[in-house]
Parts: C-alpha cells; structure tokens; sequence
C-alpha cells in the first residue's frame, strides 16, 4: 500500500486549522486583555510593549495547546500505526484519512500529536515544580535574610552546597533505580510538599491570630487542602482518587525542586536583607509586630516583583532541564511524548530522518523563549512609572 | 582651540550665559509632560545664581537642560540657551562634549556616586587636564595636587593616594569640586551639593563655594531648596514653582521685598528667628503642588494662593512682569502691586496658649549603649571592637513638653531612639517609662500597654508606610495590634477619626501609599503613632526630608495633637532652626554624649558649649538681617569606632588651647552645672564661658533701614539679642 503526501503548504494550512481551538482562545484573551489593559495592572502594561505582547502570546498559545491537547491532537500520542514508521511530513493515513502532518517517527506514531501532547506534561511539571521551589526558597530565605547570623549561615551553607553540586550528576543519583528503591524520593518529597502547607499556615495565623472568625476558616481551609494533596502526592493515598502522581514522575519533581530551591533562596534572602532596612519595617517593629509577621506581611509583599520575573525565567530554566532529563533518558517513561524525551528519541536517526526532531525542538525553544520575552518585558515595565 | 578660548578669566562683558524662554518636557507613556516652561536667565561672570524651588518644580532639570544632558525621554522644546554667546542648540554633539566638563562643570548631591570608587582620587583629579588640556602626567599631578590644597583638604599628598570610600562624605564633595574646578569651568553647577551632608560639614563646603566667584572668576548656577543657603552663597535668586520661574532678582529684593506670594508663602513657612510657637506660628502654604499634566490655566500658584482673583489671575498664562524700582526683578504675578504684603492668609493668626509641662514621663539615667562590632560568626575570628553608641546620657522628658536632640549623623541620636523603642536594648544604666523601668526590656517582651505607650514616627515619608498595603488597613492594624476597638467595626471607626485628626480626608482609607504625597505620608506616620494614645512620641526627623511650605504644616499638625493629647514629645533633629521653633528643651548630642542641656532659651544663648556654638553658626539663616559669628569646624566627625581621647569634641575644638594642663586630650570634662537645668560637657572655665558672645544677631542699622517691624512682639524668639525681624512680611513699594 502506498502512502499518499500532501504539499508543504497544505501542511501549514492543516496545522493552522488543527490548532483552532487555540487559536479562538487565544484571540478571545488577548483581545479582552488588549481592551481593559488599562485596569489590568502590570499584566496590562505587557500589552504596551511589542515584546511583551509576543511573550504573552507564545506562553498563552502553550498553556492553550495544553489545555485543548485532546482536540488540537489528530491522533493517540502513543497510537503506532506500522504503515506510518518514518513517514515524511504530510503523509495520510489510509484508513482514517487523518494526516500525519509533521510525519512518523521510527515507532510510527504521529510527531505532531506527540508534540501537543508532550506540552501538557511540560506545561504540569514545569509551573509546579517552580512553584513548589519558590515556597521552599521562599521560607527558608525570608528567615535567612531577616534574623542573619547563625541561621543565615548555616542554611546559606546548604544552599551553596547543593549549588555547588553538579547538576546532571545530582539528577543521575536521584533518578537511578537503585536510589528509587530507597525511601530518599519519597522522604524528599514529603518534606517538600509540607513547605507550602507551614507556609499559608503561618501566614494566616501571624495575620489573624486576633480574629479567630477568619483565622479558624483559613486555617481549616489549608489543612484540609493541604493535607488531601499531600496524602495524594506523598503517599499516593487520596481517599477521592483524583491526586495521583507516577512515581517517576515524582522523582522528576523532586529532582527539579531540590536544584532549583537554593536559587529561589539565595534571591529572597538577598530581596529581604534590603527591605528589612525600610522604615515601614521598623514601624512593624516598634508596634510588637511578631518576626514572621514582618517577614510574611511587610516585606514579602514588597519583593514581589522581583520573585515573579524570576519565577517566569525559572520555568523557563525548569523546561529545558526536563528536556535534559528527557534526553538522557532520566525520570519519565521511555514512550512519553515529553519534549525532552522525543528529542532523544528522534536523535538517534538524526542522519537519515531529520523531521521528527524539529518539532519537539522547535516547541521546546519558543516555549522557553516566550518565557523570557515574558519576564524581560515584566522587569521592564515594572520598573517604569 | 587655543588658549585664549580656553581662559575663562578672560574678560568678556557679555553674559557667561542667557536661557531665554526654554522649555523642557519629558515624553512618557502618558504624553508629554511640561517639566520646565517659559524658564529665562542670565548669569554674568563671576556672578552666582541661586535657583531655588520644591521638588518637582523643575530646578534639577534646568540644570540639567543646560548640560544637555537630559535622559532620552527629554527634550528641550522651546527657547534657546546661549553659552557665552553661543547657541548650544546649534552645537554639534563633538561640540558640546568639549564644553561639558571643560567650560561647564556639574557637581551633585551624592559625592560617592559622582567618584569612581575603583580609581585613586589623583588619578581620577588627573585625568581632568589629561584629557581636556593634553598635558603631561607630571604637571597634570601638579595641578592635581595644587587644586586638591586650594579646596582646603588635609594632606594632600595622602588625599591623592587615597580610594574615594576612604574619605569621608565632605572630604569626598571637596574632591568632586575640585575635580569640577581643574578644569577651570567658566560655569560650574552645583545641584544640591551639600544636602547629604552633615551641618557643620556644610558650612565648610558653603565657605569653599562662596570664595570661587572671586578667586578662580567662575560663575555659578546653585540648585537648592535651602533659601538659607542660597542667601549666604549667591548673588542672584530664581523662585521656581511648578515648572516655571515665579520670581527672579537680586538676594535682597528677593528676601526683604519679594513680589510673588509663592515666595512670601515659603518664607512664612520656614521657621525663621521671628518665629514662635506660641505667639507667631508658622503659615504654611495650603494645598500641594499640581502635576504637570494638571497645572491650572494661569498662574500656576492660583489655587493654593490666598490673593487670587477669580478672572485675572486664571484669565491668561501670565508672563514675568518687572518690578519698579528694582533692578532686574521680575515677578509672575499680575496683582502684586494690588497686594497688601503685610496681611495674614485668613485663620492664619493664632495664638496658642504656652503649654505648661506636667510632671516627668521619661527619665534617662546614665544610659551606655556598646556595641560589639567584628569577628566573624562562623570562623571565629579574633575579639571585635566596642562601639560606644551612647555614653552617659541622662536626661528627663515632662509631660506635654517637647525635648529636641540635636546633633549631627553618627552623634547615637537614633540608637538612643531605638533602646526607648526597644529595638535594642540598653548596656547599662536605667530608662524609666511612667514609673516602669524598661532599658533591658525588648520589644517582644513588653506589654502592650508600653509598646503603645512610646511610638515614633519615621524620618523618610517615602519608606515610613509599606507601600504594598492600603492607607486604612495599615492604620486598623495598628489598632488591632494596640488592642483599640473589639471589633473590625469599632477599629474602622477609629481609624477613620484618627484620618480626620491628621486632617486628611476620609476617602484615603483605601489608597496605597503611592497614591500619596510625602507630606500626606508623613500625616499618615503621625496618625499611627498617636493610634494607640501615646504618652511619648519620638519624632525622628520627621520634617526634613520635606518641602519647606510641607514641612511648616506638618509640625503644626504635630505640635497640634501633642497639645490636644498631653503628649511628651522626643523631637530628634539637626536643624537648630527647627529646635529653636518647636522645642521647650534642647539636649545636644556629640559622639554619644549629651555635650550640653538646657531649656531653649539657655541653649540659644551665651553661654555655649563649643559644638553648640558651631552648630548655631553652620545654620544657613533666610534672613537678610541676621549677622552670624562665623565659625567652621575643622575636620570630620570622628568614627564611633575610633573615638578621640578624653573630651569627644576636642579634635575640632577652637576653645581646645583655653584650657590648662592639656586636659581636653586626657580627660572626659565633667558634667558642668550652670544653673536652672542648664548642663554642660566642658573644661572650659567660668570667666571664658562669661565672656561668650551671641551667635546670632540683628543687624540693628539694617533692621531700622528696612522699616517698621510688622505685627512679631519683639523679643519672641528665644534666645537672640536685638529686634527681631520684620520678616516675613516685605512691604509695599514706595
């Protein structure tokens, strides 16, 4: 049986319309962003600047391609159709008509599903990962940056120990089957994942200790929500069944966080030595103000802006390292359609077949690319009155 | 070039230079802004002009518009700026970088950021006739070092050899001038020279300054806020508001005769020597200064002045108008001949009644803060140094009585404020709140009812609220903290009465600080120390990083609460001028010691302790008929680290070789008592102290020249021999 080929240009033309969903979205939220930038804040004021619509744009058109994966997608990322193994870009599959529109790769499954699908996993792991460095960074920091002495050192010593540490080489130790047979992971993960649950504990409590009304509600609420997804994700336990994480996948996770926290760390505790010396800090003080009071409530707001420019460059940072992972083989499983991991896939032909290597690539870049323009224009706007 | 282009002293009659109606504006996201309208002066050569003026009122970009060296979102306009009878405009970029630096020179308000910090001061002093005379490396350190001793500096050879972070910030400001000087500027521009530096430093930099015009024929454009300072260092004054200038003419017009009411405003504002707290309050200007995108349409002072005429003064721009019989003055005000310059804005006139203390709050008795600085925490290392912050300050604070503490950076005013507010806590001696003793007691550990018992306010209107919280919740949770009020609905109630006591409207419960400006700020600071009904109030130097017409209202406000609630009041500052206005008792403060105490009256009058004495005089007066003894220390303060043998003061002491035996280097001078309160730390004996004179006198033959006094009773300020001033007033022309 032979198979049939489309032209290049009818191969843009079908991934454009194969992405419509993404597209009508995407126009939606820009559109309405663009109308009301005034009353947006520093979101609005991307809207401003050619490279802060750009940024917005490629990081909108991912988490859309994400979210839409299972419509935007023609076919299974894991479907292997044989007829299609190696398949140039714009071969039809016979039976269902479909297209494989950047062709097969050597397993005979459809690049361009796998690249959509790849994005929901980056798209997960990479935010989260972030996130859950930033709380760990920032609740250690904050005290290292605000009491100083003793504890600054001992906990700057450890962040300095695990920066100093080879990155690959960490990954390796931590992702190897004989470490994930120990409970490390796990035990990693569990102190981890209890970062951000004392983090809104203490938050709320140094706010509202005098108001119990709110502080019992609050305070319900973080342990009851806290403690479902930690049982969910820690020891794999939800009661309701919908937080579930692959034990590789955990790994993954608490790899990323691990590296990523004493960078977050060293930041807030740097932002925070140079509020401290504010007066309004001072006035914290001198009215009794408990230390994480001052630490939650009076500075951390006020390094925000810093801590979310550089939130945006590490997801950034957190994507490229996954495809590393993935590249090495590190971590998620061997058929997973990860970026990282197609990219490995697809080198091993590289000399013969260069197609199903670019996409994954491509997506992987622009992705990481949006992220920066993001934060760049971010930094940019914050700074100007 | 050749050198006779070069020469600045040569003889030219023609202007140094003419601004003729230049305009300035910024380009920003929301248009064009109008920072500098319609602005025009001369400076002839060897004159000095004075350019005064609030922030945002253009006077820093004027100066800057002249070195055309205006960020890439400004732009000039309109109108033309000619430097010795040439156009800038028309200069080529080549053109103008050998005018800059060379024939106009800038010195700024920071001296550390205006130095290098990676190069030796001589090689950076060098590099001027390096690269603008082309001469040789030998004679370049030649005029280096000649330079370097005419601005008076101590050891020039070490200066030249020294990294600029190892001189002090005056050392460091004299640098810069003499850098800017080296190059024999015909125009030299100072923008706030002295501001970051300390009073008696101050009066050193003013004396280098004043000389220049005479000795190097450099003619001076001096940007200021401090009229006190423009009158002892130029010839010439510029009035500038809200972009434009209001008022422009010879010092003595200006001050004795001014012609605009923004200008009479600010003089009524400033706490001159005619001014008391009781009988003569200070007026200050009411309203605040319009962005630039909403100035009126005429004058541009019309709403905030009480002369304006509905039609006339908003009927048109108005231009500047010359006023007769003075040469070169010139006002922007179309109704200053209609005016009656002696009359008070309405409600201004009153008399509040002298307030009598009550019995003592707070007493202080040989308090010692050390601090132990050096030697790393984690390796060890060898004993660190002692530094003596506070060294045996005893004194006492009555209710409802306002003690100032004077005294200039590194004097440990400020970490005596943070052992009363328990942020440190004390070495020895006893700190006693009502009959509770609370030197050791931090601030976590103290009740609630002391924590709210003594609260400060804050120097810095701009660092004093967290700018990421709404005005109201900032002040409600100072209630909760306090524990004012038992519900949110209570609190709420209070925060907004404690809005209407600071008179601020009710509508600023939910802005953010950024919405506010500095003095409202400040008037924020103030509703929040008083939130919890303080008995004392520290007030670090809560006006000074104010505008002057700002400044007048907030120390009203505060002078007005601490009346209505009874309230002590620590009032930390540096300027005398303000001390004299709002305190009842004075402690000076030097290196840790109180150097001397006493009620105003004995701290404003003979006799001085020596410091005190050169901190009267390094205090620029806006007064036409004051005449200061003239007195400038030598030297800087010394390091806390490093303190001098026996007496702190004798390293600048000018009394040092009056005393016997060399006693002043060996032995800390005991506590001396003058009588009725009055202590002073000196050896100096009693027939020297006798024979002090005044610091600050009237001119009386100046006084009487200029007329009958207006409506002060005389002999209202503490402490000064002679009439007072009829000032502010100015009268109307003959």
């Amino acid at each position: 049986m032979q198979v049939e080929y489309i032209g290049a240009f009818n191969i843009v033309l079908g991934v454009l319309a194969r992405f419509w969903p993404v597209w009508v979205a995407l126009a939606i939220v820009m559109g309405a962003s663009f109308l009301y930038k005034k009353k947006l804040g520093l979101y609005g004021q991307l809207f401003d600047s050619g490279v802060g619509i750009v940024g917005v744009g490629i990081c909108l058109f991912w988490l859309f391609t994400a979210i839409f994966a299972s419509t935007v997608a023609p076919f299974d990322p894991l479907a292997q159709i044989p007829i299609m193994k190696d398949a140039l870009p714009g071969a039809i599959e016979p039976k269902s008509g479909l297209i494989y529109l950047f062709g097969g790769d050597k397993l005979a499954r459809d690049v361009f599903s796998r690249m959509v699908y790849g994005s929901q996993i980056v798209l997960i792991i990479a935010p989260a990962a972030t996130g859950f460095a930033l709380m760990v960074g920032i609740t250690l920091g904050l005290p290292a940056g605000y009491y100083g002495g003793k504890i600054d050192t001992v906990l700057s010593f450890l962040a300095n120990l695990v920066l100093a540490f080879p990155v690959i080489l960490l990954f390796y130790l931590l992702v190897t089957p004989g470490i994930m047979e120990t409970p490390i992971p796990y035990g990693l993960a569990g102190i981890f994942f209890l970062f951000p649950i004392i983090f809104f504990s203490v938050l709320f409590w140094t706010r509202y200790k005098n108001r119990p009304d709110r502080l019992y509600i609050l305070l319900g609420l973080t342990l009851i929500i806290g403690g479902w997804v930690y049982t969910g994700l820690v020891f794999d336990r939800d009661p309701l069944k919908i937080i579930h994480i692959d034990p590789n996948q955990l790994n993954i996770f608490v790899a990323v966080v691990f590296a990523s926290s004493p960078g977050v760390f060293r930041i807030v505790r740097g932002l925070v030595m140079d509020i401290k010396t504010r007066d309004y800090v001072a006035a914290a003080q001198t009215r009794g103000e408990s230390p994480w009071y001052i630490m939650l409530w009076e500075i951390l707001p006020n390094a925000r802006g810093p801590l979310i420019v550089d939130a945006c460059l590490r997801i950034g940072y957190t994507t490229i390292l996954l495809g590393t992972l993935g590249y090495f083989g590190l971590g998620l499983a061997p058929e997973s359609p990860d970026w990282g991991t197609a990219i490995k896939d697809a080198s091993r032909l590289l000399r013969s077949f260069i197609h199903p290597a670019l996409p994954p690539t491509i997506a992987l870049m622009s992705f990481v690319l949006g992220l920066n323009l993001l934060a760049d224009s971010l930094r940019e706007q914050s700074m100007k009155d | 070039m050749n050198e006779a282009v070069r020469n600045p002293a040569e003889p030219t009659n023609g202007p140094i230079i003419e601004i003729e109606n230049l305009s300035i504006s910024f380009f920003t996201r929301k248009g064009e802004i109008p920072a500098v309208m319609d602005f025009s002066c001369t400076v002839m050569p060897g004159e000095a002009m004075g350019i005064v003026g609030e922030s945002g009122c253009g006077k820093s970009t004027v100066s800057l518009g002249i070195m055309r060296d205006l960020s890439n979102i400004g732009k000039i306009v309109g109108g033309k700026i000619k430097f010795q009878g040439k156009d800038m405009g028309e200069l080529s970029d080549e053109e103008l970088r050998a005018i800059r630096g060379n024939k106009i020179a800038m010195i700024y308000q920071e001296p550390m950021a205006s130095l290098n910090p990676a190069m030796k001061v001589g090689q950076q002093l060098m590099e001027v006739p390096l690269i603008h005379d082309k001469v040789s490396k030998e004679e370049a350190y030649k005029r280096a070092l000649e330079m370097v001793r005419s601005v008076r500096l101590p050891d020039p050879e070490r200066m030249m050899r020294s990294y600029p972070h190892q001189l002090s910030g005056g050392q460091q400001q004299r640098i810069v001038i003499a850098m800017a000087l080296l190059s024999k500027p015909a125009l030299l521009l100072l923008d706030e020279p002295t501001t970051a530096l300390d009073v008696t430093v101050e009066a050193g930099i003013v004396d280098l300054v004043k000389g220049l015009g005479e000795k190097f024929g450099t003619s001076m454009i001096f940007v200021s806020h401090n009229l006190g300072l423009i009158l002892e260092t130029c010839d010439r004054i510029t009035v500038m508001y809200s972009g434009e200038a209001v008022e422009t003419g010879k010092i003595k017009d200006v001050f004795d005769r001014m012609r605009h009411p923004y200008t009479q405003g600010l003089f009524r504002s400033i706490p001159l020597p005619g001014a008391d707290k009781n009988s003569r309050p200070l007026i200050s200007i009411p309203g605040q200064l319009p962005l630039p995108h909403e100035r009126p349409k005429g004058c541009n002072f019309g709403p905030r002045c009480h002369h304006f005429v509905e039609g006339v003064c908003n009927a048109a721009e108005i231009p500047m108008i010359a006023v007769e019989g003075h040469e070169g003055h010139f006002s922007r005000c179309v109704r200053f001949n209609e005016i009656d310059w002696e009359a008070l804005p309405p409600g201004a006139k009153k008399v509040n009644e002298r307030v009598v203390p009550g019995a003592p709050v707070l007493k202080i008795e040989d308090l010692r803060k050390y601090y132990k600085v050096g030697g790393s925490e984690v390796f060890g290392s060898s004993e660190g140094r002692v530094v003596k912050a506070n060294e045996t300050i005893s004194f006492m604070a009555r209710e409802s009585e306002t003690v100032a503490i004077v005294g200039e950076s590194g004097c440990g005013k400020s970490t005596l404020a943070k052992v009363l507010l328990g942020l440190e806590t004390a070495s020895s001696g006893t700190v006693t709140l009502g009959n509770k003793e609370i030197q050791s007691t931090g601030i976590e550990k103290r009740s609630v009812d002391t924590v709210s018992s003594i609260q400060m306010v804050f120097q810095n209107p701009f660092d004093t609220l967290n700018p990421s919280h709404s005005v109201g919740s900032q002040i409600i949770r100072t209630l909760e903290k306090f524990n004012v009020g038992n519900n949110v609905a209570e609190r709420r109630k209070r925060m907004l009465e404690l809005l209407d006591l600071v008179k601020l409207p009710r509508a600023f419960e939910t802005r953010k600080p950024r919405q506010l400006s500095g003095g409202q700020k400040q008037r924020i600071g103030v509703a929040r120390a008083f939130a919890g009904d303080a008995k004392v109030v520290v007030a670090d130097e809560p006006v000074s990083a104010l505008d002057v017409s700002v400044q007048a209202a907030v120390t009203e406000l505060l002078m007005d609460i601490q009346r209505k609630n009874k309230t002590t009041m620590l009032f930390i500052s540096h300027d005398l001028s303000v001390v004299r206005y709002i305190a009842d008792r004075v402690v000076v403060m030097y290196l840790g010691y109180i150097v001397e105490q006493g009620t105003t009256d004995q701290i404003f009058a003979p006799p001085y302790h020596p410091y005190t004495e050169a901190l009267l005089s390094a205090i620029p007066i806006a007064d036409t008929s004051v005449v200061k003894k003239h007195i400038v220390l030598e030297g800087d303060i010394p390091s806390a680290m490093n303190p001098p043998s026996g007496c702190p003061f004798q390293t600048r002491c000018g009394y040092k070789k009056l005393v016997p035996d060399n006693l002043c280097e060996t032995k800390v001078p005991p506590v001396k008592h003058l009588g009725d309160g009055h202590m002073s730390l000196c050896w100096l004996a009693d027939d020297v102290l006798a024979k002090m004179e005044p610091v600050i006198k009237f001119d009386k033959e100046h006084a009487a020249h200029e007329g009958v006094p207006d409506d002060a009773p005389h002999g209202s300020g503490p402490g000064f021999a002679g009439d007072p001033p009829k000032r502010p007033g100015g009268k109307k022309p003959s």
